[in-house]
Parts: structure tokens; sequence; C-alpha cells
């Protein structure tokens, strides 16, 4: 793929690292148990580990989504963030299976921030983005990247 | 794939830039206080009439919730728990919290307030939360269905239609929202008690109880092994989540 077929990609990977920056940055914002009572609102997330997951995924989110922007281990980022938008698939697919019912709120971005999304938007929304991180990480060379331009100084 | 030295420099510097964003915006940002009591609402009265419990009660409680909130109706069993299990510790005021993504949730939270003013709030938040389906899922403004509520319960019904029209009441409940919006609440049920918050029905049972407990100088409550019949609903209909998702 040249450099010019690489628009459509590059433009996944800014929405793929957007999404997770700022869905990692509004949730480090706020106070730790606005996304624990997010979390918990997914019945079937056992309780005893929602406070360590709570205080990492956000992290997780915040750090890979910039990673991504920025083209420092593309294809590691997007493999990170493909995984984790197939889990909300699952997270969101099972809790709906298991308990016949889903949070009304996806506890996401939470009521202060300007996206506000049911499950079924994210599920939506995280298939696009499991699949545009698997392209991402199917793609060898990723131009406009801090790993390209470090690998041509190298 | 390989990382060389170079690379390796560059994630650090990137991380520690990140981290240094995220560590300094939240150190400038002003920290939030546990809720204070307001003293006079916008219909005159005090806030006091939206307090259920002793003023005397060691346990003080804010709550943020939404009428329309599926998880809001959940608790309420808790809550009515709480005040069985603890007679006279607890004491619990209501703040008003609608959320953007529920459209008939003002109404009935002005509705709530209205009633607040003829000092039946209470009763009317049960009967709201109670008959949360009825009334959410209407296709129209439900106002109707919530005067009738208020009807039920004997309310004044010239003072409680003039005070559904009145725009004061509506900016009044925006008010007590936007405070949540300072104290960072962004989902309902919020609960403060004194610093600490819990969020949503299951942090409330997890965390909430417990924290009561400590305030009143008791153990935690012990871990329960054995699975035990679930207490009766406090509605006769039970609680549904929202299915229509």
């Amino acid at each position: 793929m040249s450099e010019k077929s690489y628009k459509v990609l590059f433009l996944c990977r800014m929405f793929l690292g957007l999404v997770f920056l700022y869905s990692g940055f509004t949730k480090l914002m706020e106070p730790i148990e606005n996304f624990q009572g997010g979390m918990a609102s997914y019945e079937i997330i056992p309780y005893a580990v929602i406070p360590l997951l709570a205080r990492v995924i956000p992290w997780i989110e915040f750090l890979f989504g910039a990673f991504l922007i920025v083209g420092y281990l593309p294809r590691i980022s997007a493999l990170v963030l493909a995984a984790m938008s197939w889990s909300f698939v699952l997270l969101i697919i099972t809790t709906r299976l298991v308990t016949g019912a889903l949070p009304a709120d996806c506890g996401c971005f939470g009521e202060g921030s300007l996206i506000h999304l049911q499950p079924y938007q994210v599920l939506i929304m995280d298939v696009g983005n499991t699949f545009f991180g698997i392209c991402l990480l199917l793609r060898k060379n990723h131009p406009f990247s801090l790993a390209s331009f470090l690998k041509a100084k190298s | 794939m390989k990382i060389n030295l170079r690379s390796m420099l560059a994630g650090i510097l990137l991380v520690l830039f990140l981290a240094g964003i995220v560590f300094f915006i939240k150190r400038n940002k002003p920290t939030p206080v546990s809720p204070q009591p307001s003293v006079v609402g916008a219909s005159g009265l005090p806030t006091a009439l939206k307090v259920k419990g002793s003023a005397t009660a060691p346990v003080k409680i804010v709550e943020y919730s939404d009428f329309e909130c599926p998880s809001c109706r959940a608790v309420q069993a808790d809550l009515q728990g709480f005040f069985k299990n603890y007679p006279g510790k607890i004491q619990l005021t209501f703040r008003h919290y609608p959320l953007t993504s529920h459209k008939w949730s003002i109404y009935a939270h002005q509705a709530a307030e209205c009633m607040s003013s003829q000092g039946k709030f209470w009763p009317y938040q049960d009967k709201v939360y109670e008959k949360q389906p009825d009334w959410a899922n209407s296709n129209v403004p439900p106002i109707e269905i919530l005067a009738g509520y208020a009807q039920e319960l004997g309310a004044d019904m010239d003072r409680f239609g003039k005070c559904m029209a009145d725009v004061a009441v509506a900016r009044e409940i925006y008010a007590e929202k936007e405070e949540g919006n300072k104290l960072q609440v962004s989902a309902t049920p919020t609960f403060f008690l004194g610093q600490e918050r819990f969020v949503g029905p299951k942090e409330m049972q997890e965390r909430g109880e417990n924290a009561i407990r400590k305030v009143l100088g008791l153990p935690p409550k012990p871990v329960v092994v054995k699975k035990e019949a679930p207490a009766a609903p406090v509605f006769q209909a039970g609680i549904p989540k929202q299915k229509d998702v």
C-alpha cells in the first residue's frame, strides 16, 4: 500500500486513537468511583476486580490512544486497542445474554462529556474499531508516524 | 518487531510527557468537596423538605438521582434497607440530577419539586420510581400521568399546576444538577457520605453499607457465602432493568 492509499488507514488510525485518548482522558480526570460504578453496572464483571480495572483501563486507553495518534509502536498500539474494543463488544453481548438487559448508559464517557452513547451505539463503534485496529495491525509500515521517523533516523 | 534504544527512549519520554499532562491538569483542577446543604429552593421553601431522617443522625448521605434511571429505581430497596437496619442513624438528602439522555426525566423532577413545596416529596418520589416504566415509556410528555400521581397523593392541584409551569422551578433543578457537576457527578445514582462517593447500586451495596457501618463504629458486614433468597422487592412489580436497548 502506497503512502497515497494510506490516507484512509491514516484516518482510521486517528479516529481509533482519538476515541481511546478521549475516553481514557475523561476517565482519568474524573473520580475513580465514577468508572467503578459504570463497570459495576455491567453485572457480569466480578466486583473484586473492578477497583483494579478502574485504575488500569483509563491509562491503557489514554497511553495507547496517544501512541497510535503519534505513531509510536503503531502495530502494538493497534493490537491493544483492537483487543480492548473486541473485549467491550464481548462484554456488551455477554451482559445482554446473561442478564437480559444492558445499562442505560455505556459508562464510557460520563454525563459531563461531549459524547453520550448507549451500549448498542458503543457496540457498533467497537466492532468498527476492532476492524480498524486489525487493518492497522496487518500493515507493516505506517507513514506519518514516529515509528517511521525513528526508523529513517537509524 | 525490533525496538532499539532510540525507540525505547522515545517511548519513555512520550509516557512521561503524557502522564505529566494528566497529573498537571488533575492537580490544577479544583478538588471537589463534599456537597453542602443549600438552604432555600426555587419554591422558597427550605430544601430540608427533600431530607429524610433525623438531623442528628451520624450518617449523612447525599443522593444525586434521576427519576428515569433504572439503577436509581433499583437502589431504593437498599436505601430503605439502610433506614430499616440502622434506625435513627441515617439522614438522606435528595438532589436532582436529570440525565441528558432521559427525555422525560425533567418533567418528573419538576413534579417532584412541586410536590416538595407541598411537603409531599418522599411519597411522590416513591410513586415516581414505582411507576417508572409507565411514565418513562410514554410517547408524549407524561405531564398528565405525573399530575395523576400527585392527585392520588392528595396534592393541591391548582398549586401543582402553577408550579409545573414555573420556569424558576426547572432552573432550580438544573442548579442542583450543576452543583452535582461541580462535584464531578457524571452518572446516577451517585451518593456522598462525607468525602466518600459511591456510584451505582452495586457500589452502594458493596462499599456503601460498610462505609455506613464504619461511621457507626460497627465491624464490616460479614460476607455471606451461602446464597440467600432475595429480599422482597420494594415495588410489587419488582425492579425491571432497561429492556429497550
